[in-house]
């Protein structure tokens, strides 16, 4: 019987990059500096402590194979994999270097993400490029917008229900230094905005961005020497489901959950001992690529009934300042989606959170939290719960 | 006897009013309204419409021949009946030609195909006639084309129209031309054209075939012609000393254009929708001389009726509201994603003919979802190699929509000002797809609204044209 990764594998170091339109660096630039501060804040030696690194990178531009990593740090001979999962990219690095800890395989171990979408060009993510000429995809937004209409007409949410998700992040955003956006919206500017895949607009869609994000893993042992107690936060769980690449052809797709994120919820909240998420986690990060996306995910996570996400955002509870915030960070909505480097950075969010490090968009008393990532045509979806080393589930 | 046992006709979308060519050009007004394919049209696409219409209540793997007429194939070096064909799902072993590079090569087609089905070498052919003709901007043409489709079914059995004579008249005479490198067609003398050409050739093809037929001009219910311009019809009818407005076809000119290469076979078919049982009607094209054909029609012409769309296409129809809109249909979409042309597999579309082009899915054997694309494991039950292939219906609604201005139709970089819908689409046959919708308002996508499936022009990569499905609002 497998044993679950709950409380085996510590998180020392956090780096980040400032997200944004970083025209004048590159992707060696933003990892060399995510890098080096998670190894600074690790107190690890990159050359010397880290045995084996993770990388994460969508679009072959960002960087292709372990050369990815070693090229701009110039740290050669350790192992290293590159991992791509659409966008649980990152968070997907983070896990295989977590599966590496807790198999005992290695001690120290770094998993990064970056990525460089300025440089393809800022209209929108490059398509999922489906290599066959009759299936010619379409835009994330436009998946998404189906999946909004479908919520319109089964529940009798309105274009406002999804404005106020992007409402509420902006105001998170505004107070994160390293956000892309970092100021607050109102609802009629929300609502007024282009429209980019209707019924979302240009407000309902995250930002094209550039950034990087690095996590130092190690077994909880080593971490009180390294870091000592207090400033390191364990995994409690990880659960990952990859579900069609085709959903839109599938007699059971509803546009209204993602059975890939459903099992991910399940499988991470199960290892980390969870029942009841809300009642027993302090906060969370949900991918928000598109303001249906926060809202649809909330269901199938587990936050609220299928049908009353909207009223959740409506009521204010998933504010900052509600009874269980969500994307305290600003979300996706305020520091865009460079792919790859995404889940790493929310795995930082996490850490910083139940370490109380998140100066100026701080969860009052937060102990535990989850992140979420949902990736492609709703294929690959992601949850990791990370908490205070001394957290247990059911409080 | 050998007759037309089926027949249809496409005629696209979309209108403009002659008026506002005239008007953005700066040139007098023909009236009326020209029909315009739609961007993603062509005549190779407006074929399988009409094709499809024809064969609307005929099992297609009984046709053993196909001739597709035009002058203005999108491709020079490439059949395009061999991919009407499959878009028709024929047989593999149907018989496919290309008849081209004049206007008569319709009526020719169906001679051909005549001669094969009394020769017995066939029992059943397939003639579709179409044209997208690309006109000088400014020019007269541009008001006096249109594009349609005509198809007619040859056989022997049960014919609604009787096929009892033919005359042809080949005829050298120099213009109109284009040439392999021209754009748009030429003329010299058009004066010459006029009365060394058409009004020689049709007047001596008909009469030679009224002699033949022992008929007189009197005895026929409807003369479907073709003209290169409205004037001319107007002299044919002169010459030919027929009473025009009892026995002339409505040319068609006010509501679609002429259109080339199918018009005549369109007037025969706008005949025969309305004909009664031993109506006997003539048929001439013209181009580089004459073809002419003469039928009678037969007790079954009624039974056919309402079968078909036919020229029921002519009356549905939306309004191009400028000029600069009809101007974007009539490009070339040169607009190709980079990323696009590295990403798209010419062999994978080459493999995938069966769902791609024939139009199948596949029913798992195991636990029965019937399912798009074909793939070797159930997307339901997961059951592996365990399905049957499956010929799709046409015809469905709207499960849920977008208007998607990021990414354009056909994989091409949106440009935040035109949007391209996407249909999630529930088959009648309850089979689940997703297709881009063409010939829509955006105003108008719903979630239930009825649509059909219809053959475009996917996207052109690399250089390729991929054809395939997109749906439209039922027509």
């Amino acid at each position: 019987m497998a044993k679950g990764i709950k409380d085996k594998v510590a998180i020392i170091g956090t780096g980040v990059t400032k997200f944004g339109e970083i025209w004048e660096k590159d992707e060696e630039d933003l990892l060399v500096e995510a890098v080096y501060e998670a190894c600074s804040n690790g107190n690890v030696d990159l050359q010397k402590d880290v045995e084996a690194v993770w990388i994460g990178t969508q679009y072959p531009f960002s960087g292709v194979s372990g050369g990815a990593f070693t090229e701009p740090l110039k740290c050669f001979g350790k192992p290293v994999t590159h991992c791509e999962n659409f966008c649980a990219t990152g968070m997907d690095s983070v896990k295989n270097a977590a599966f590496a800890v807790a198999a005992g395989v290695h001690d120290i171990v770094l998993a990064c993400g970056v990525e460089k979408i300025l440089d393809m060009g800022s209209r929108g993510l490059p398509g999922l490029g489906s290599p066959h000429p009759l299936t010619v995809g379409m835009s994330m937004p436009a998946m998404f917008g189906i999946c909004a209409n479908r919520a319109f007409k089964e529940w009798g949410w309105t274009e406002e229900d999804l404005a106020r998700v992007p409402v509420k992040n902006h105001h998170h955003g505004a107070k994160h230094p390293k956000a892309h956006f970092r100021r607050e919206i109102d609802l009629q500017t929300a609502l007024k905005a282009p429209v980019i895949a209707y019924p979302l607009k240009l407000y309902d869609c995250c930002a094209m961005s550039d950034g990087s994000a690095a996590v130092i893993l190690t077994r909880p042992e080593i971490a009180r020497d390294l870091v000592g107690s207090g400033n390191y936060a364990t995994i409690k769980g990880i659960g990952h489901a990859v579900h069609s690449l085709n959903p839109f052809s599938r007699p059971d797709f509803t546009g209204l959950s993602f059975p890939s994120n459903v099992r991910a919820a399940q499988m991470a909240f199960q290892e980390a001992g969870i029942t009841n998420p809300r009642r027993e986690l302090d906060f969370g990060i949900v991918h928000d690529c598109f303001s249906i996306n926060e809202l649809l995910s909330y269901q199938d996570i587990g936050l609220c009934k299928y049908g009353e996400a909207a009223g959740l955002v409506r009521e204010g509870v998933t504010s900052i300042e509600g009874q269980f915030p969500i994307n305290p960070d600003g979300g996706l909505k305020c520091f865009g989606h460079p792919i790859g480097a995404t889940g790493v950075r929310m795995i930082v969010e996490l850490t910083r959170q139940v370490l109380g490090k998140a100066e100026g968009y701080q969860v009052k008393d937060a102990r535990a939290g989850f992140a979420h990532n949902l990736g492609g045509p709703f294929t690959t979806s992601m949850v990791t719960v990370v908490g205070k080393p001394d957290w247990e589930a059911g409080g | 006897m050998v007759g037309i046992i089926s027949y249809g006709a496409y005629v696209p979308m979309w209108r403009m009013e002659r008026g506002e060519i005239a008007k953005a050009v700066g040139a007098m007004s023909a009236g009326g309204s020209r029909a315009v394919a739609s961007w993603d049209e062509d005549s190779l696409t407006m074929a399988v419409e009409a094709g499809l219409d024809c064969l609307s209540s005929v099992d297609p793997k009984e046709i053993d021949v196909i001739h597709f007429a035009t002058v203005s194939s999108p491709l020079k070096e490439k059949q395009a009946s061999s991919l009407i064909a499959s878009a028709l799902d024929l047989r593999e072993n149907v018989r496919t030609t290309d008849m081209t590079d004049s206007t008569r090569a319709g009526t020719m087609a169906l001679q051909s195909a005549v001669d094969a089905v009394k020769s017995g070498s066939a029992r059943k052919v397939l003639v579709i006639a179409s044209d997208c003709r690309p006109a000088m901007p400014a020019s007269e043409f541009e008001q006096v084309y249109g594009d349609g489709a005509a198809a007619l079914l040859i056989g022997e059995e049960d014919p609604v129209a009787r096929i009892e004579g033919f005359y042809t008249l080949s005829d050298a005479i120099p213009g109109p031309w284009r040439r392999e490198t021209d754009l748009f067609p030429k003329r010299f003398e058009a004066k010459l054209d006029r009365n060394y050409g058409i009004l020689k050739d049709v007047p001596q093809a008909v009469g030679e075939l009224l002699k033949g037929c022992g008929a007189e001009v009197k005895e026929i219910s409807k003369f479907a012609l073709y003209s290169p311009d409205p004037r001319g019809y107007l002299n044919l009818s002169q010459i030919l000393g027929m009473d025009a407005g009892r026995q002339l076809e409505n040319p068609l000119f006010d509501t679609i254009g002429l259109t080339g290469t199918p018009h005549c076979l369109l007037l025969l078919i706008y005949a025969l929708e309305k004909a009664k049982p031993g109506q006997r009607m003539v048929c001439a094209s013209y181009g580089e001389g004459s073809d002419a054909f003469l039928v009678t029609t037969t007790e079954k012409i009624e039974a056919i009726k309402g079968k078909q769309k036919g020229t029921g296409y002519i009356s549905s129809f939306r309004m191009i509201e400028s000029y600069g809109r009809f101007s974007d249909f009539k490009k070339v979409p040169e607009a190709e994603s980079a990323a696009g042309a590295e990403m798209t597999s010419l062999v994978k579309y080459w493999r995938d003919e069966k769902w791609g082009i024939r139009h199948y899915g596949m029913k798992c054997n195991n636990c029965g979802t019937l399912q798009y694309p074909i793939s070797r494991c159930c997307m339901v039950c997961s059951a592996k190699d365990n399905y049957r292939e499956v010929k799709l219906a046409r015809r469905g609604k709207v499960f849920s929509f977008t208007h998607d201005y990021l990414l354009g139709c056909g994989g091409v970089p949106g440009d935040g000002l035109h949007a391209c819908t996407r249909a999630i689409v529930d088959l009648e046959d309850g089979c689940r797809l997703w297709r881009e919708m063409s010939d829509n308002t955006l105003q108008e996508v719903k979630i239930d609204m009825p649509v059909e499936l219809t053959f475009r022009l996917i996207r052109r990569t690399g250089g390729f044209p991929y054809y395939g499905w997109r749906v439209r609002p039922v027509r």
